[in-house]
């Protein structure tokens, strides 16, 4: 039994990827090994506006219950709180995601602050998308980076009594801000290195990393048995695996 | 299921140098089916261009562990080709003669396309090496003064068609650098490098055939379960796999 934090459906314009329907996924998912997945919809990292890829997500996953559908807000929109809103009138959901890097402002933003304090309100868990992809392969005319660590910090610095699941952080950013913060999460689509959960542990509590494959960016069984083959206690490989992702998502 | 994985760093940045640490490796390959690796040395250790002295170091370390486990590792040899020919020539044949090399890996000392690669080449072909070239796309990157794009190394195995080239690293090389590899028989393409991004496998395989890729991990910066798993989770046949995990390798390295 698996939860995937970390998985998308929708379109990806720079690469060839499969784009499955919510059944077609559920079954690939399982095929790995993944019961149920956070989801969010590819086509709110690009929109002007997220709200048409959130339905489109709503409406997709409507009939199959492994997926959890993971709206994206955009909080430097003037109608956050609308789309706040609408989401949670539209499927029980358990936490929404923010993209920086993606929406064009930075941690830094101010009207983050009554946004975290509307989702904390709505009992909800906030995903901070870091990256989606590596940038040394991003799309030639894309000038996107990943969000800086050391922003990342000072936002977990500013909202101490909020826990935050970090989502596309690499392992060093991982090391890094787990030295200094407890307030966060991270899934481990991104981190790696020879024996990546064995390191990692020693430096963040295993019930602080959650399994996330980025399918359909990243191909998921190379993700999963990251996981499957890591060399530690089955209550770890528990942990990681789903344990963390139902705490922290009250599934 | 066997696995040659052709391109790792036993000795990265100083660790792994230990009889205790290369034991490791080695359990840790042969728990994942990894029954050879190709140890390509520390190559950034003493940065882009190492000296003559420094690439034996090296080089020395690479043999050291060959000696420690001589059914398990197989060498290259480092160079940084701007030392110029002699300097080329009397490290890759002391590799050799003295410690059995089977290739030569080039870093990013210089482009693919340097005048000085002519002595490498030379090298290679005299002594019937096999040349693993670091290469990525430098669409992102920019540093194509001295590190190699796809298009440089396609160049490279096109000029010298009688050497077999290795261009290193697929999912760095990206959907274009497949496509640089096209009609080349001399030119390989290894696994290694980068997260696991789908798709990029399949269409290698589809644009090159599975006969022209070689599985690679680049560990310690990567971890075997998760670029072993990627050719797995690929769509290929039993074959393509048996191909890429194992035979092209055993075959280009005369195993």
């Amino acid at each position: 039994m698996l939860i995937d934090a970390h998985v998308a459906l929708g379109p990806w314009p720079f690469a060839p990827l499969p784009e499955r329907t919510a059944p077609q996924l559920v079954a690939h998912l399982k095929s790995h090994g993944i019961n149920r997945a956070l989801v969010s919809h590819l086509g709110a990292v690009f929109l002007p506006e997220p709200m048409t890829a959130n339905h489109a997500l709503f409406a997709a996953v409507r009939r199959t219950p492994a997926l959890l559908p993971v709206p994206v807000i955009n909080p430097a929109l003037a109608t956050w709180r609308e789309h706040l809103a609408a989401c949670l009138a539209a499927a029980p959901i358990r936490a929404v995601k923010i993209i920086p890097a993606y929406h064009n402002y930075s941690l830094r933003l101010p009207s983050l602050a009554p946004f975290i304090d509307a989702v904390n309100a709505a009992g909800l868990r906030l995903i901070v998308a870091t990256r989606l992809e590596d940038e040394r392969h991003r799309y030639h005319a894309l000038a996107l980076k990943g969000l800086p660590v050391t922003q990342v910090a000072a936002f977990l610095a500013r909202f101490p009594s909020t826990h935050f699941l970090c989502s596309g952080l690499y392992k060093p950013e991982i090391e890094t801000l787990a030295a200094a913060h407890e307030n966060f999460s991270a899934d481990i689509a991104f981190a790696e290195w020879l024996n990546t959960l064995a390191v990692l542990t020693q430096k963040i509590p295993a019930r602080r990393l959650l399994l996330g494959t980025n399918t359909p960016l990243f191909d998921t069984r190379a993700q999963v048995d990251k996981l499957r083959l890591a060399r530690l206690p089955a209550k770890t490989l528990a942990l990681i695996g789903s344990a963390n992702a139902t705490r922290l998502f009250g599934l | 299921m066997r696995i040659i994985d052709a391109h790792t760093h036993p000795v990265f940045m100083h660790d792994g140098a230990t009889p205790a640490a290369a034991r490791r490796l080695v359990a840790h390959g042969r728990a994942h089916g990894i029954v050879k690796m190709v140890a390509l040395g520390d190559v950034l250790v003493h940065g882009r261009l190492p000296s003559a002295a420094q690439c034996r170091r090296i080089n020395d370390e690479t043999a050291q562990l060959k000696r420690w486990h001589p059914d398990y590792f197989i060498g290259f040899c480092c160079l940084n080709p701007t030392l110029g020919a002699r300097a080329v020539e009397r490290e890759v044949e002391r590799c050799v003669t003295q410690h059995g090399f089977r290739g030569i890996k080039l870093e990013i000392s210089n482009n693919a396309r340097d005048a000085c690669m002519g002595a490498v080449m030379a090298a290679a072909r005299r002594w019937n090496l096999v040349v693993l070239q670091h290469t990525w796309s430098q669409t992102n990157i920019h540093q194509r003064r001295f590190h190699s794009d796809p298009a440089d190394t396609a160049w490279l195995a096109r000029r010298h068609p009688d050497v077999r080239v290795i261009m290193a690293h697929l999912t760095g090389c990206g959907y274009r650098g497949v496509l640089e590899a096209k009609g080349l028989p001399n030119l390989f393409v290894d696994t290694s490098g980068a997260y696991p991004e789908a798709e990029i496998l399949d269409f290698a395989v589809q644009e090159l055939g599975a006969e022209r890729i070689l599985y690679g991990s680049d560990l310690p910066i990567r971890e075997t379960s998760v670029t072993v798993g990627r050719v797995l989770g690929a769509r290929l046949s039993a074959m393509q796999r048996r191909l890429i995990l194992h035979e092209n390798a055993a075959k280009l390295f005369r195993l």
